[in-house]
C-alpha cells in the first residue's frame, strides 16, 4: 500500500503544472464553496436569533383563536395565572405581555393598516432586543401621553416626523371602532423593511385604556435559558392552561424553521455544485493522465500487476489530488470563517436589497464541526465518483499495450 | 526439462471480416536454460508468439503450457497472478515507471509479490550490482542512457525470480555498444545461473549469440536450428 501511495503520488507530479492547476482549482473551489456555505448559514442564523430576540420570543401564548382572526376580544384567559406560572419556572429568563390588535394609522397624507402592539416597556426591553431599532427620537419611556413610535418607512410615507401626531383607528373589546390621536415619538428601523410599514409600538397601558375597561393581553413572549426547553414548555403550558394556545417559535414561524432545515440542505447543495464542476477537471486531468501512460500500465498488467491495484492506483491518485486540495481548501475556509466570524462580513453596497429581504447586511459566517464533516464527505465521494470511469478504463488495458510501439 | 510447451497454436486476428492468420500450427517445445531467439521477418508472428507464451493474449485455437499448466485455459486474473511468478519480461522500450528510481523499478515486482521488504532490499541491490548499475540505483530512468535503462529492466524482470524470460525485441533501440553489454550480462545469467531467455528479435546480434534460433515465416515456424555456444564460435 505504501508503495502504491508513493507511486500515486508521484505519478500525480509528472505534469506539475497541470496537477497544480487542478489543485487550485479544488482549493479555490472549495474555499469558495465553504465560505459559501458559512455566509448562508451565517445569513440564516443572524435571520433566526434576529427574529427571535427582536420579536418572536422562543414561545409565545395566545387565545387559541386570535393568530388567526386578530380580534381585541380574543384576550388571553387566565393570564395573570399564566404569568405566576411563567415566573416560578428556572427555565423562563423573562416574559413580556402584549396587547395587540389591527387597526389603520391615519395622517394627513395617507391611510394604511398596521398592527398596534401596546407594550410595557421595562418587561419588553427585559425579554427582546427591539429598543435597539430605534434610531431616531425616544423609546416609549417618554412622559407624553399615548406616545408612538412607528417604522421609519411608515413615517417616510406618510410624510411624519418625531413629535408629529397620528390618528390610530381600532375596534374594542366590545366591537366599538375607537379613533386615537398619537405622538410619534421615535422611529425604528428593523432588518424588515416590510416590518416597519406595518407596525407600530404604543404603550400598553394607553392602549388598554382605549380598547377595554379591565387589563387584556392577547400576548405572551417568552424568552428561555436555551431554545431547546421551547417545545417541553409549551406542552406543559397547554396543558396547563386549556383555555390557551402556547406555542414555540418553529410553530409560529414555520418558515424560520424551515430556514433552519435548508440551511443543512444548502451545505451539501452549495458544496455538490462546487464539486461536480471540480469533478470534470478531475475527469479531465485523470483520463489525460491514463491515456499517456497506456503503455505503462499495459506494463504494470504484464508483468504482474493485478487489474484491482490498478483500478486502487488510479482512484489513489484523485484521492491523493482531492484529499491535499481539500485540506489547503477547508484550512484556508477555516481561517476565512474564523477572521469574518468576528470582524462581519460588511456588504453595504447590498444594504438596502437585504433590508428590503429582512437581511442584515453585515454577516457572521458560521460553520460547524458537522458540517465541515458534510462538506469534506460529499468532496471525496464526488471524487471517487469522478475517478471511477478513469480506473474502469485504466483496467480495460490490455497489456499488450506495454509492446506496442510509441 | 520442458518449461514452454505449445500445441498446434493458431492466432486469427478479425475472423469474421477480413482474417489475418497471425499463427499457424506452431507447436514448440522450450527447455529449462535455453538461450533462444525467435527470428522472422515484420509480422511473421514471432511477437505474437511470445505474447502467447507470455499468457499476454489467448490463441484462437491450441494450448499453451508452462510447467505443465495450461496456462491458455486460465482467466485473466488467474493469468496476471501467473506471470507475476513464474514469467520475467523485458520490452523493446524499457518500460520502466519513470517516477521511480532503478532501484524502485526493481523492487515495484517483488513488493507486488508480497515479499519480505529486507529481501527485498537486498535482491534489488544484488540484481542492480549483476547488470552493472550498483552506482546508479538511485537514478530516474530519464537519468539513464537506453542501454542503462534495458539493464534495468532485465534486473526488474529477473526479480521475481521467474521459471523464464521473455523478451521482445530487446536491443532494437540500442547502439551496438549497449547492446553487445546486455547481451553479455543476459549471457552469463543463462551460463551461470541456468535462467531460460527466449527473445523476439531481428537483430542478427542476437541472433548470432542465441543457442537455439527458430525462424518463423507467415506465422508457421520455418527453421527450428541449434546454434554452437557463442563462446565456443569465438574460441
Amino acid at each position: 500500500m505504501k508503495t502504491l501511495i508513493a507511486l500515486s503520488w508521484r505519478n500525480i507530479w509528472r505534469h506539475p503544472a497541470r496537477s497544480s492547476v487542478l489543485l487550485a482549482a479544488i482549493i479555490v473551489g472549495l474555499w469558495a464553496g465553504v465560505v459559501a456555505v458559512g455566509m448562508v448559514n451565517g445569513l440564516m442564523q443572524q435571520r433566526i436569533d434576529y427574529l427571535i430576540e427582536s420579536e418572536i420570543t422562543h414561545a409565545q401564548v395566545h387565545h387559541p383563536e386570535f393568530l388567526a382572526e386578530g380580534y381585541s376580544w380574543l384576550d388571553i384567559p387566565d393570564h395573570d395565572e399564566i404569568v405566576s406560572w411563567l415566573e416560578n419556572d428556572e427555565r423562563v429568563v423573562s416574559f413580556s405581555s402584549r396587547t395587540i390588535t389591527d387597526g389603520m394609522v391615519q395622517s394627513p397624507v395617507k391611510t394604511s393598516g398596521v398592527r398596534i402592539r401596546g407594550i410595557d416597556m421595562a418587561s419588553e426591553t427585559r425579554t427582546t432586543n427591539f429598543h435597539e431599532n430605534l434610531v431616531e427620537g425616544e423609546y416609549l419611556d417618554s412622559e407624553i401621553r399615548n406616545a408612538a413610535i412607528i417604522g421609519e418607512r411608515l413615517a417616510s410615507e406618510h410624510n411624519m416626523e418625531v413629535g408629529n401626531r397620528v390618528v390610530l383607528t381600532f375596534e374594542d373589546i366590545n366591537n366599538e371602532l375607537i379613533s386615537a390621536s398619537f405622538n410619534i415619538v421615535g422611529l425604528f428601523r428593523s432588518a424588515s423593511v416590510d416590518y416597519d410599514e406595518r407596525n407600530v409600538f404604543v404603550r400598553a397601558d394607553d392602549f388598554i385604556d382605549l380598547l377595554s375597561d379591565q387589563p387584556v393581553y392577547h400576548e405572551i413572549g417568552i424568552m428561555l435559558s436555551d431554545e431547546e426547553f421551547a417545545a417541553p414548555l409549551v406542552d406543559e403550558l397547554n396543558s396547563a392552561f386549556p383555555g390557551i394556545k402556547a406555542q414555540t417559535w418553529r410553530q409560529l414561524s414555520p418558515e424560520l424553521s424551515m430556514l433552519v432545515e435548508l440551511g443543512g440542505v444548502m451545505v451539501i447543495l452549495i458544496t455538490m455544485i462546487i464539486m461536480l464542476a471540480l469533478a470534470f477537471g478531475i475527469l479531465n486531468t485523470m483520463l489525460m493522465a491514463l491515456f499517456e501512460r497506456m503503455r505503462e500500465i499495459g506494463m504494470l498488467l504484464s508483468i504482474g500487476m493485478s487489474r484491482r491495484r490498478v483500478f486502487g492506483m488510479i482512484m489513489l491518485e484523485a484521492f491523493i489530488l482531492t484529499i491535499a486540495g481539500a485540506v489547503v481548501g477547508m484550512s484556508l475556509a477555516t481561517l476565512s470563517i474564523n477572521y469574518f466570524s468576528d470582524a462581519g462580513l460588511n456588504l453595504e453596497m447590498f444594504a438596502e436589497g437585504a433590508a428590503q429581504l429582512g437581511w442584515d447586511h453585515i454577516i457572521y459566517p458560521t460553520l460547524s464541526i458537522a458540517e465541515y464533516a458534510v462538506i469534506l464527505a460529499v468532496v471525496v465521494m464526488i471524487t471517487l465518483l469522478a475517478s471511477v470511469y478513469p480506473a474502469i478504463k485504466g483496467i480495460r488495458i490490455n497489456p499488450l499495450e506495454a509492446a506496442r510501439d510509441a | 526439462m520442458t518449461i514452454v510447451r505449445t500445441e498446434s497454436l493458431s492466432k486469427v486476428y478479425n475472423p469474421d471480416t477480413v482474417p489475418v492468420h497471425a499463427l499457424r500450427d506452431v507447436s514448440i517445445e522450450i527447455d529449462e536454460s535455453e538461450f533462444t531467439a525467435l527470428r522472422g521477418p515484420s509480422g511473421s508472428g514471432k511477437t505474437t508468439l511470445l505474447n502467447m507464451i507470455g499468457g499476454l493474449d489467448k490463441p484462437t485455437s491450441g494450448k499453451v503450457f508452462i510447467d505443465g499448466q495450461e496456462i491458455s485455459r486460465m482467466k485473466d486474473g488467474e493469468r496476471i497472478d501467473f506471470r507475476l511468478h513464474n514469467i520475467g519480461f523485458v520490452f523493446q522500450h524499457y518500460n520502466l515507471i519513470p517516477v521511480f528510481t532503478a532501484r524502485e523499478n526493481v523492487s515495484f515486482i517483488m513488493l507486488l509479490q508480497n515479499r519480505d521488504k529486507r529481501e527485498i532490499e537486498q535482491r534489488a541491490n544484488e540484481l542492480l550490482d549483476q547488470v552493472g548499475l550498483g552506482d546508479r540505483k538511485d537514478a530516474r530512468p530519464a537519468q539513464l542512457s537506453g542501454g542503462q535503462q534495458q539493464r534495468v529492466a532485465v534486473a526488474r524482470a529477473l526479480a521475481s525470480q521467474p521459471r523464464f524470460i521473455l523478451a521482445d525485441e530487446p536491443t532494437a533501440n540500442l547502439d551496438t555498444e549497449a547492446a553487445m553489454n546486455l547481451l553479455d550480462i543476459m549471457e552469463t545469467m543463462n551460463r551461470e545461473q541456468n535462467i531460460t531467455f527466449v527473445f523476439s528479435t531481428h537483430d542478427q546480434r542476437v541472433i548470432d549469440r542465441a543457442r537455439r534460433v527458430i525462424t518463423m515465416v507467415d506465422g508457421a515456424i520455418s527453421r527450428d536450428e541449434a546454434q554452437q555456444e557463442y563462446g565456443l564460435r569465438e574460441g
